[in-house]
């Protein structure tokens, strides 16, 4: 019994050995099979959700994203949803969004790019406050906090 | 008792030094360099060269001199300031500041560290997503990339990590080298089950809120890295923490303890490594029949691993990162790297070479990189 113990104990040290030389080498396969796990993709409360719909302005694109209302089990009560305006911005950026889809406008959203100013102003009573607002490396992005 | 005679020196000749050293040189030359080395860098060759020679000298001294803790220290040292060199350097190149913006985590942008796993496993569970604003794939400090990472480095060496691979655990290491006595001597050993109870509340808390409530509320490395941008109340308060937590447990208890504070009581990462302590071949062992009971290694433990009882029991705790540092301090030699199976006093050459191998080939071929911009940047300045 000894013996085996000192075999099996050698046995895993030579194989962890072997693994911490094959690690750098193998370090990008390693990261692409990793990344390919179900659960390897950031969660919407960080990302801002997947694009709902797309509207394509003169100058720049407006992306309303679907609502997020993820929490660890099931769905929060709170969430939000974000906008994003990509391309060449005007000074002031104004537009009247639709979130829910529904083809009725849920909220005016005013922001002023210099003065990093942005004034919400609700058409439905589920539309709470703006949350982040924020320049981006794309143009534009707010996230406003919305109730289910 | 003779301690030459039953508890042999690690220290080897030069030339079988070299000779064990010969492997480390090769292996790191060939990862370090990609196994294309490109000279047409002068700068950059040299801080290659300067890296590639450093490492295998301290790796080639461990086996000179029979020493471990105070050559892992210089480069563990290293690697922190110069990964938070790099870091610092690459977000004044990208943002220029040492603080993101709203903008970096919508954007998802922010670099990935090890200290938000502990946060990321129940989220991932329930949610099947990964509650941290950064990439998966490509890009500066992924996530999968840091994952497999730590995932190997823990599973190969325990809490080993937190000496062998961590790019922060270097910062309290270095500051509680600075005094040679202990202002503070006396802390309970209780403290050091404190990462558990820090463990289990980030743990729940971040799965709660499903954002990692560590790095954005405590983490005291962000004093170091990189933080929220201050635009209120709320990120001004912090700041404050993460800064009251760096000078405290990561300066000024180190340096008065001669401990590792911020590893030894906060640390939630620490904690789960702890754990994987249970999984990895490598170990500490105590050879009752050598040890004398003097409580030198008791004394010297970084990470309150060892106390008197442990030793009386021969059982090292699973706080132990296999620092070297009460192998380094045990004139008898009764205190040991080993391999699990293996019996305390038994093949203690053998089980420390494979060890040091293993442990030294991560913390070179991990930290080169940072530490390489650092060196280059250092030659810039003058080439």
């Amino acid at each position: 019994m000894k013996k085996i113990k000192i075999a099996a104990g050698i046995f895993w040290a030579i194989l962890c050995l072997l693994l911490i030389l094959v690690l750098f080498p193998g370090l990008n396969n390693f990261s692409s099979g990793i990344s390919r796990f179900p659960f390897m993709k950031i969660n919407p409360n960080l990302t801002g959700g997947e694009a709902a719909e797309q509207i394509v302005m003169k100058s720049c694109t407006l992306v309303v994203r679907k609502p997020v209302f993820d929490g660890l089990i099931g769905e929060r009560k709170q969430g939000f949803v974000q906008i994003d305006w990509r391309g060449n911005l005007p000074e002031i950026i104004s537009d009247t969004i639709d979130y829910d889809l529904d083809k009725k406008p849920d909220f005016v959203i005013r922001i002023g790019r210099s003065e990093s100013s942005t004034v919400l102003k609700p058409l439905n009573p589920k539309v709470r406050k703006v949350g982040i607002s924020t320049p981006t490396s794309y143009g534009w992005s707010a996230r406003i906090k919305i109730e289910k | 008792m003779d301690e030459t005679v039953n508890n042999p020196s690690m220290k080897k000749s030069f030339g079988k030094s070299l000779l064990y050293a010969l492997p480390m040189f090769l292996i790191t030359f060939v990862f370090i360099t990609g196994g294309k080395p490109d000279f047409s860098d002068p700068a950059g060759t040299l801080a290659i060269l300067a890296t590639f020679l450093g490492m295998n000298i301290l790796y080639f001294l461990m086996h000179y001199t029979g020493k471990t803790d105070k050559f892992r220290a210089i480069i563990f040292i290293v690697f922190a300031l110069s990964l938070s060199f790099t870091l610092i350097r690459n977000m004044l190149e990208i943002r220029h500041s040492m603080s993101f913006s709203q903008a970096d985590i919508v954007e998802c942008k922010i670099p990935f560290c090890h200290l938000v796993i502990p946060m990321m496993i129940l989220p991932a569970a329930f949610t099947k997503s990964i509650i941290f604003p950064g990439t998966i794939l490509g890009g500066f400090a992924n996530i999968s990339s840091m994952a497999v990472l730590w995932l190997v480095a823990t599973l190969v060496l325990g809490r080993g990590f937190c000496s062998w691979g961590c790019f922060y655990g270097g910062w309290d290491d270095g500051f509680s080298r600075l005094r040679k006595k202990p202002v503070i001597k006396k802390i309970s050993d209780y403290w050091r089950w404190m990462p558990f109870a820090v463990l289990l509340m980030v743990a729940i808390t971040a799965a709660l809120s499903l954002t990692p409530t560590y790095c954005s509320w405590i983490c005291p490395f962000k004093a170091v890295t990189e933080f929220e941008q201050v635009t209120g109340m709320e990120s001004a308060a912090k700041a404050g923490v993460f800064i009251s937590l760096f000078l405290g447990l990561v300066v000024i208890l180190p340096v008065l303890t001669r401990k590792r504070t911020q590893c030894s009581f906060l640390c939630p990462l620490g904690a789960m490594n702890s754990l994987s302590n249970k999984i990895t071949p490598f170990t500490v062992k105590i050879d009752k029949k050598a040890c004398n009971e003097c409580f030198k290694c008791v004394d010297v433990c970084p990470l309150f691993a060892l106390t008197p009882e442990d030793v009386k029991n021969g059982k090292v705790s699973i706080f132990c990162s296999k620092c070297g540092k009460c192998v380094d301090a045990c004139s008898r030699k009764a205190i040991h790297y080993g391999i699990k199976g293996i019996p305390a006093g038994s093949m203690k050459k053998f089980s420390r070479n494979i060890f040091l191998f293993v442990s030294f080939l991560f913390i070179a071929v991990f930290s080169s990189g940072a530490i390489i911009t650092v060196i280059k940047s250092i030659f810039n300045l003058f080439i």
